[in-house]
């Protein structure tokens, strides 16, 4: 995805934040690398995270994930990905 | 032998789903698998690699009009996918996307034929009972997924046993959406199937997101059913949006809580009922999970126990099949579950076999004899956790803990290894349930 801003450290930080907390990972935030890829296998990330992560995502900045919106292996490439997603979406 | 249409009989006019505001009546589907049939090339073997319900069922009914059979992946992995195309000779990839999605293989599409005529109602194949329609492979890490084949008019009994029951629950035969793979057993025969050979009105959609499963339920006229996994159905009772009004909810592939059942009728005001079944014996039985402890199989299929094995039986199966729990049967159709899945077993959302990971403590060197176990289970999902009996003189817990984690994911390590001298296996070299349970809890502490 292309980064017409400057990424958003401090979104990132705190989404990387809610992912540790909701998928119970036994890391620290901060171990996230924002440009490594979600899926795979660094963090072990499935689908079923991802509907986790989603879930997150709407009871935290009012985002509602929609499969048909846009590409969400896109959406969910990375850590930055997700965060500049959610800053351009976000309704809180 | 007996003959039976390849579709049932319906009304011609009748919507069988919708697609951007727009029905497809049955007679429409009818023309396509009949359009389709014709067209397909020559060969035995089709893989129905299909992205939308509706042309997966399409290319499924269409193979099965040519006598041809479906082999359905268990996962669209290509070491998975080039196993099953070694296994399965002259396998021809259906699909429903501009190229074909796995490499090497023939591809035909089959989404893009030109508008069929309406075919009369005459021009209805008839298919033997006995007619091998699909190839499934059973889910789960197992290392090697073993075939299982189902034939035309015992998965179609199976199917019509699961729509008496569903439909009773929902007072009429449902518009169908399906958040659950289609090339599973459960979604073949409660997504596709069921509205095809029931009577009912299929959605096009595979849902994933809460957002997406209201798109996909408002899209199609109620009655509703909601075919769903408990984890899935626990994050849209959480998600809390706004849905259209469902009839019943179907749960399958991992026990369901009665309080997610009972938290679904509070917030959608429908129950849930739930399948047990399996990739070997289908659907089997059904409960209303919320106010039942007890299980009820469905017409036409009994159970039986046999030494420590439990079996189903009946007209669907070709053969008796055996069962990978243990049961406490009341009748031959009511039983209750005592120990579920005893061989698959799912860790923090991920699964794998037991006879998968005992295969593998066995194979380590310096590994004499083993076996895995799940000490407890807790009740709604939450993270289960695994110990190991091991015979291994030499070797001590690092050394293997060390060789298990280079074939298994980590999340499946034993918390506790113990070592003893000899395995208690039984004349055919298994070890019995309640023999494995006598060593738990000599061996392992106690939580409370």
């Amino acid at each position: 995805m292309e980064q017409a801003t400057a990424p958003d450290l401090a979104l990132e930080r705190e989404i990387a934040g809610h992912i540790v907390t909701a998928l119970n990972f036994d890391i620290a935030p901060e171990d996230i690398v924002p440009e490594a890829p979600l899926y795979g296998d660094a963090l072990g990330i499935d689908s079923i995270d991802i509907l986790e992560i989603a879930l997150v995502m709407s009871k935290q900045y009012g985002v509602q994930m929609k499969a048909d919106s846009e590409d969400n292996s896109t959406i969910f490439a990375s850590l930055r990905a997700l965060a500049s997603y959610i800053r351009e979406h976000r309704s809180k | 032998m007996s003959l039976i249409p390849l579709l049932p009989d319906a009304d011609r006019h009748a919507a069988f789903t919708f697609r951007q505001g727009k029905a497809i009546d049955r007679e429409t589907f009818h023309a396509h698998v009949m359009a389709l049939a014709a067209a397909l090339p020559e060969g035995q073997r089709v893989t129905n690699l299909c992205t939308d319900r509706y042309w997966f069922a399409v290319a499924l009914f269409a193979a099965i009009a040519r006598g041809m059979l479906t082999v359905l992946p268990n996962s669209a992995a290509p070491e998975h996918i080039a196993m099953v195309a070694a296994e399965q000779s002259g396998l021809l990839v259906l699909g429903d996307q501009a190229a074909c999605p796995v490499e090497g293989l023939p591809y035909f599409r089959v989404d893009v034929l030109p508008q069929p005529a309406p075919p009369a109602a005459t021009e209805m194949p008839l298919i033997s009972f006995d007619q091998r329609i699909a190839c499934m492979y059973t889910s789960g890490s197992t290392g090697t997924p073993m075939p299982h084949y189902k034939t035309f008019g015992r998965l179609r009994l199976a199917v019509l046993a699961g729509a008496e029951r569903v439909w009773a629950a929902a007072g009429a035969p449902c518009s169908v959406v399906g958040t659950v793979p289609i090339r599973h057993m459960y979604g073949l025969e409660s997504s596709v199937l069921l509205p095809i050979l029931g009577g009912g009105r299929m959605s096009p959609q595979i849902p994933f997101f809460p957002a997406d499963i209201a798109a996909s339920l408002a899209e199609m006229p109620a009655p509703r059913l909601l075919v769903i996994t408990p984890f899935h159905l626990r994050k849209l009772l959480e998600a809390d949006i706004a849905l259209p009004e469902i009839a019943v909810i179907l749960s399958a592939t991992a026990p369901l809580s009665a309080e997610l059942a009972a938290q679904a009728r509070q917030q959608l005001g429908c129950p849930v009922l739930e399948i047990y079944g399996s990739t070997e014996t289908g659907q089997v039985a059904t409960r209303e999970t919320e106010r039942e402890s007890h299980w009820q199989t469905l017409q036409g299929i009994t159970l039986e126990q046999r030494d420590d094995e439990f079996w189903a039986v009946g007209e669907v199966y070709e053969t008796p099949q055996v069962l990978n729990d243990t049961l406490e049967l009341f009748s031959p159709q009511r039983f209750r579950l005592v120990d579920r899945k005893a061989n698959m077993i799912n860790v923090a959302g991920k699964r794998s076999s037991l006879s998968f990971l005992n295969a593998t403590l066995t194979g380590l060197p310096g590994v004499v004899d083993g076996v895995f176990c799940v000490p407890e289970r807790s009740g709604n999902g939450e993270v289960e956790r695994l110990a190991a009996f091991v015979v291994a003189p030499g070797l001590d817990r690092a050394r293997i803990l060390a060789g298990l984690r280079q074939h298994i994911d980590s999340v499946f390590l034993p918390r506790h290894v113990v070592f003893v001298e000899t395995l208690p296996r039984d004349g055919n070299g298994k070890i019995l349930a309640r023999t494995l349970q006598d060593l738990i809890v000599q061996h392992l502490p106690k939580r409370d």
